[in-house]
C-alpha cells in the first residue's frame, strides 16, 4: 500500500477545494438527533422520496403522453397498451400520489401529536401547510390528464366547487377551465400547472422547509429525563439514514404492490354527456365529497358552507394553531383536546370516506 | 422512562414488543409480496399465501427476538435471556392459535349483531324519511362504534396475554447494573454485525438478485388491457437467413449453368451434325420430299437417323 492517493481521491479533493464538499457533507450528516434515531421521523425522508421517484416516472410518461384533447386519451391508452412496462410506470405513478397524500397526512399527524409545531417551528409548520396544499393541488391537476370521464367528470366537479370560493371563485373557475365546458384549454392549463408550476413550487417550499427545519434543529422526543435524552443522541447520519432508507424502501415496494393489484384502467374517453357514470373526485376527497351531500349542505349557501368555509376554516386554524397553542406541554397524553381533537377529526374523514363508497349502491 | 417487569403492565409489554416487531418485519414481508406479484401469485391465494407464511417465519422470529432484547435492556434494564426470539415467537403462536379463531367468532358476532339492531332503528319512522347520505352516515357510525369497540379490546386482550408470556420471561432474566449509557451502547452493539463487510456483499448481491427476479418476472404489456382497445396486428416480414440465401443463389446457379453447359454442347452437336450433313446432301432432298403433309395434321417426325 502506497501513501499516495487514488484518482478517485483525487478528483474528490479537487471538488472539495471548490466547492466545499466535506464541509457539507459534515453539514448534512453530522446533524445531532435528540434523543436519538427514531422510525416516527421518517415520513419528511419519505415524502421527498416519493415526489423525487413521482418526478422520474412523471418525466418518463412524459415521453409519450400528448395534453391535447384529441390525443390525450389516445397516448394514454397507448402507454398502457404497447409501451414496453408503460403500464407499471402508469401505476406506479397513480399510486405514488396517493402514497404521497397518505405520508403528508402522515408526517403532519406526528408533528401534531408530538407537539413539535410549538415555539420557535411555527414556520416550519406554515411551510408545510402550503406543501399540503400542493400535493392536494398535485392530485386534482393529475386526474384530468388521461382525459377519461373519470377524469373529465371529476374535474367539472371539483372546478364547480372551486367556483363557489368568494370573490375569487368565478375568476380561478373561468381561468381553469378556460371555456364553458372543460376542453382543450383546461387540459393545456392543468397541464402545465401540473408539470411545471406546482414542481417547481413545491421544489421551492419543500427547500425552504428542510431549510427552517435545520435552523430550529429536530424537536426530539416529548417525554424522557434529560439524562436520557443525552444518552441516546446521535447523529442524522448513520442510524436515521438507515432507518429513512428501511422505510423508503417499505413505501417503494408497497406502491409497487398496488400497481400490480390495481393497475391504471381507463374508462370511456371524455365526453360532456355523463352517460352512465356518476362523477366522483379520487379516494382522498372523498369525505368531503359525502360530506356536501348531507341535506345541510344542500343550495347555493350549503354549498359554500361545506365546501369552501368549513374546509377553509379548518385550514384557517391549523395555521393559527401554533400562535393559539402557546403552552410549552409537548405530551400528546397532557393535551387531551389535542388528542381528542385529532382523533375526532380522523374518525369523521374515515367514517365519510366510507359512507361515501358506500352511497355508490344508492346512485343508480 | 425505565420500568421494572413487576411495575410494567402487560398490556404495555406486550405492545412495546409486538408493535416493533410487526413494523420490523413488514418491509422483508412486503418484498416477497412483490415478487409473488410480479409471477402472478396472489398472496392472499392458496399457493401464495402458504409460500408467504411459510417465509413469515424466519423473518417473525428475527424481527420478535430483535424487539425483545431491545425492550429488555433499553426499558426493563434486564440482560435477555438466549433464544428470546424463537421462545417468544412459539409461545406467542401457540397463543395465536388459540386466541384467534375466538377473537374472530366474538368480533363476527358483535358486527353482525350491531348491524342487525342498527338496521331495526334505521327502519323506524322517524329515520326512514330522512336523506340516504345522512342514513348512511348514522348506520355505519352506530354499527362500526360498537364493533370497533370490541375489537379494541380484543386486540387489548391479546396484548395483555402476550405480555404476561413476555414478562414472565423478563422476570427470569438477570437484571443489570451497568449506566444507561453503558446499557445503550450495549443494544446498540447488539444490532452491528460481527462482519460487516460479509453482510453488506450479502445485502448487495441480494438487491441485485431481487431487481433481476422483479424485471424478469414483470409483465411486458398490461395485465388489464382495456376491452375497447384493439391491439394493432403487426405483420413481420419473413426472416431473412443470408447463408440460406446464398445456398439457394448458389444451387440456382449451378443449375442455370448446367443448363447453359447443355445447350451449349446441344449446339455443338448440331453443328457437326450439319458439317456432316453436306456430304450427303442430296439424299437428304429426296427423303424430305417422301414426306406429306395433311392439312389440319400436325407433321409427323421423320424417322430419326443415326
Amino acid at each position: 500500500m502506497s501513501g499516495q492517493p487514488t484518482a478517485l481521491e483525487k478528483i474528490l479533493a479537487f471538488v472539495d477545494e471548490r466547492v466545499g464538499l466535506k464541509h457539507l457533507q459534515a453539514k448534512m450528516l453530522n446533524e445531532p438527533v435528540p434523543g436519538g434515531s427514531r422510525w416516527a421521523y421518517v415520513f419528511g425522508s419519505v415524502l421527498l422520496f416519493i415526489f423525487i421517484m413521482q418526478a422520474v416516472t412523471g418525466i418518463l410518461l412524459m415521453f409519450y403522453y400528448v395534453p391535447s384533447a384529441d390525443h390525450a386519451y389516445a397516448s394514454t391508452q397507448y402507454i398502457i397498451h404497447e409501451v414496453d412496462y408503460g403500464w407499471f410506470l402508469l401505476s406506479y405513478h397513480f399510486w405514488g400520489s396517493s402514497a404521497m397524500v397518505v405520508m403528508v397526512f402522515a408526517h403532519m399527524s406526528q408533528v401534531f401529536l408530538w407537539g413539535a409545531y410549538k415555539k420557535p417551528r411555527e414556520m416550519i409548520w406554515l411551510v408545510g401547510l402550503a406543501l399540503f396544499g400542493i400535493v392536494m393541488g398535485f392530485g386534482f391537476t393529475g386526474y384530468l390528464l388521461p382525459w377519461d370521464q373519470r377524469a373529465y367528470w371529476a374535474t367539472t366537479v371539483g372546478v364547480e366547487i372551486m367556483d363557489k370560493t368568494p370573490i375569487v371563485g368565478d375568476f380561478m373557475a373561468r381561468f381553469l377551465k378556460g371555456g364553458p365546458t372543460p376542453g382543450q384549454m383546461t387540459l393545456s392549463r392543468f397541464f402545465v400547472i401540473h408539470v411545471m408550476i406546482l414542481p417547481a413550487t413545491l421544489m421551492g417550499l419543500a427547500g425552504l422547509h428542510i431549510f427552517l427545519f435545520r435552523k430550529a434543529g429536530p424537536a426530539g422526543p416529548f417525554r424522557g429525563s434529560v439524562e436520557e435524552l443525552k444518552a441516546k443522541t446521535d447523529y442524522f447520519f448513520p442510524r436515521q439514514i438507515w432507518k429513512d432508507m428501511v422505510a423508503m424502501g417499505a413505501v417503494f415496494f408497497t406502491i409497487c404492490s398496488l400497481a400490480f393489484i390495481e393497475p391504471v384502467v381507463l374508462l370511456e374517453e371524455a365526453t360532456p354527456d355523463p352517460g352512465e357514470y356518476h362523477p366522483e373526485p379520487e379516494w382522498y376527497f372523498l369525505f368531503l365529497f359525502q360530506l356536501l351531500r348531507l341535506k345541510i349542505f344542500y343550495g347555493e349557501f350549503g354549498q359554500f358552507l361545506g365546501a369552501i368555509a368549513i374546509p377553509g376554516a379548518f385550514m384557517a386554524l391549523l395555521a393559527a394553531l401554533p400562535f393559539i397553542d402557546r403552552s410549552p406541554e409537548r405530551n400528546i397524553f397532557k393535551r387531551p383536546v389535542a388528542l381528542v381533537g385529532w382523533i375526532l377529526v380522523m374518525a369523521g374523514i374515515l367514517m365519510f370516506t366510507v359512507s361515501a363508497i358506500i352511497n355508490r349502491e344508492f346512485l343508480d | 422512562m425505565t420500568e421494572q417487569p413487576v411495575n410494567m403492565p402487560p398490556v404495555k409489554l406486550g405492545l412495546a414488543v409486538a408493535w416493533s416487531a410487526l413494523w420490523t418485519g413488514i418491509p422483508f414481508k412486503i418484498v416477497v409480496v412483490l415478487l409473488l406479484l410480479a409471477a402472478g401469485l396472489h398472496p392472499w391465494e392458496p399457493v401464495g399465501l402458504a409460500f408467504l407464511l411459510l417465509l413469515s417465519v424466519p423473518i417473525d422470529i428475527w424481527a420478535v427476538g430483535l424487539s425483545a432484547r431491545t425492550v429488555f435492556l433499553e426499558r426493563l434494564r434486564v440482560q435477555p435471556p438466549e433464544g428470546l426470539g424463537m421462545a417468544l415467537w412459539w409461545k406467542g403462536m401457540a397463543l395465536n392459535v388459540l386466541y384467534f379463531p375466538l377473537a374472530y367468532f366474538i368480533e363476527s358476532q358483535t358486527k353482525a349483531l350491531s348491524k342487525a339492531v342498527t338496521g331495526h332503528i334505521m327502519e323506524t319512522e322517524l329515520i326512514k324519511v330522512w336523506p340516504v347520505a345522512e342514513r348512511i352516515s348514522i348506520e355505519l357510525t352506530l354499527w362500526s362504534s360498537v364493533a370497533t369497540m370490541m375489537l379494541i379490546t380484543l386486540v387489548l386482550g391479546w396484548l395483555f396475554l402476550f405480555g404476561k408470556i413476555v414478562a414472565r420471561h423478563a422476570a427470569g432474566a438477570q437484571p443489570s447494573n451497568a449506566s444507561y449509557q453503558a446499557l445503550v451502547r450495549q443494544w446498540d452493539l447488539m444490532r452491528v454485525p460481527s462482519d460487516q463487510p460479509l453482510l453488506l456483499t450479502a445485502f448487495a448481491a441480494s438487491g441485485v438478485l431481487l431487481v433481476f427476479l422483479f424485471w424478469g418476472f414483470m409483465p411486458v404489456t398490461t395485465p388489464h388491457p382495456h376491452e375497447q382497445y384493439k391491439k394493432e396486428e403487426v405483420k413481420t416480414p419473413p426472416t431473412i437467413k443470408p447463408t440460406e440465401v446464398l445456398q439457394k443463389s448458389e444451387k440456382l446457379l449451378a443449375q442455370a449453368e448446367g443448363a447453359v453447359q447443355a445447350l451449349e454442347e446441344q449446339k455443338a452437336k448440331e453443328e457437326a451434325e450439319q458439317s456432316k450433313s453436306k456430304g450427303k446432301g442430296k439424299a437428304s432432298a429426296k427423303d424430305a420430299a417422301q414426306v406429306k403433309v395433311e392439312p389440319g395434321k400436325p407433321a409427323k417426325p421423320g424417322p430419326a437417323k443415326p
